[in-house]
């Protein structure tokens, strides 16, 4: 049954038609909230104690830090569902994922770096979070290359789920090595389980931010998914009524 | 919580010294965003056009 419903409506066609319908929506919304709380906390939040003007990369940095391990995630969702119910659009959002991910992850890694000089008066340190930071944009960049090394599309996406599941044991690394070991990074400040230790006037806008950030990468997602559909279904009928 | 944080406009840009990797970290976020978008459109756009020709 689950089988059935995912084959229904996770068909590249479904997909291609539907996602035309919101994408414009999502775009505007999202680089509207996106524009309005990066000026919000760039401009208007008053200056930090400790960090003074510096902690402004906040608004930039988590946001990026926080869908550069999101979107690995989605891969290893994507990855499971293509190897256990076949579905070719999950293989698909596998590959058009990792790019994105990629250069999610160089902003959170470039921010962070800039933001260290004037806090911790290094741009790097190899500590636990940097380093699996790192770590998980090397991975990003090889699941790329080795799929484009490949001539055999079906090959490729098996053997790049196979890699995106194995990958994922360093997500909770780089989630929990700041609690795991001493770092100069700083523990979360916003779980699920406790109050947010940052304050209001300084947590709406990254909210805000975060929010934007997430609705403009699934844009991003949508058309590089596009551009994987059309390239490896471009044998199909329907493919002509779509372009 | 409205309330401009700088005196002037060339306080926000300077932010006591910090405005250098503040702006630096926005223009690094800016042109990945553009680039990534154009990118995305301009393949988008030359596989409809060279599926359209091959049509």
């Amino acid at each position: 049954m689950i089988k059935k419903f995912i084959h229904q409506f996770a068909s590249p066609k479904t997909y291609l038609f539907q996602v035309n319908k919101f994408y414009n929506y999502i775009f505007y919304i999202s680089i509207s909230i996106y524009v309005l709380s990066i000026t919000w906390g760039l401009l208007f939040v008053p200056e930090d104690f400790v960090q003074g003007n510096s902690f402004r990369i906040i608004y930039l940095h988590v946001p990026a830090s926080f869908l550069s391990q999101s979107l690995y995630a989605a891969m290893a969702i994507a990855s499971v569902t293509y190897l256990i119910w076949r579905v070719k659009l999950a293989a698909y959002l596998i590959i058009a994922i990792a790019p994105i991910g990629a250069m999610v992850t160089f902003i959170a890694l470039s921010s962070g770096s800039i933001w260290g000089i004037p806090t911790w008066g290094t741009w790097w340190q190899w500590d636990a979070r940097i380093t699996s930071t790192l770590i998980l944009f090397i991975m990003y960049l090889g699941l790329i290359s080795l799929h484009g090394s490949f001539s055999n599309y079906e090959k490729a996406d098996k053997l790049l789920s196979w890699l995106v599941i194995v990958g994922f044991v360093n997500i909770p690394i780089i989630k929990k090595s700041v609690d795991w070991w001493s770092t100069l990074h700083q523990s979360a400040s916003i779980t699920l389980t406790n109050k947010p230790s940052i304050d209001p006037s300084m947590l709406y806008p990254l909210i805000g931010s975060t929010i934007g950030f997430f609705g403009l990468i699934i844009c991003l997602v949508i058309i590089s998914s596009k551009v994987q559909i059309i390239k490896r279904e471009s044998t199909k009928s329907w493919i002509k009524d779509y372009v | 919580m409205f309330d401009f944080a700088f005196k002037s406009i060339e306080e926000a840009i300077y932010m006591n010294g910090h405005g250098i990797y503040v702006w630096i970290v926005v223009t690094i976020v800016i042109v990945c965003l553009i680039s990534a978008f154009g990118h995305y459109k301009i393949k988008l756009r030359e596989l409809k056009k060279k599926f359209n020709e091959s049509d």
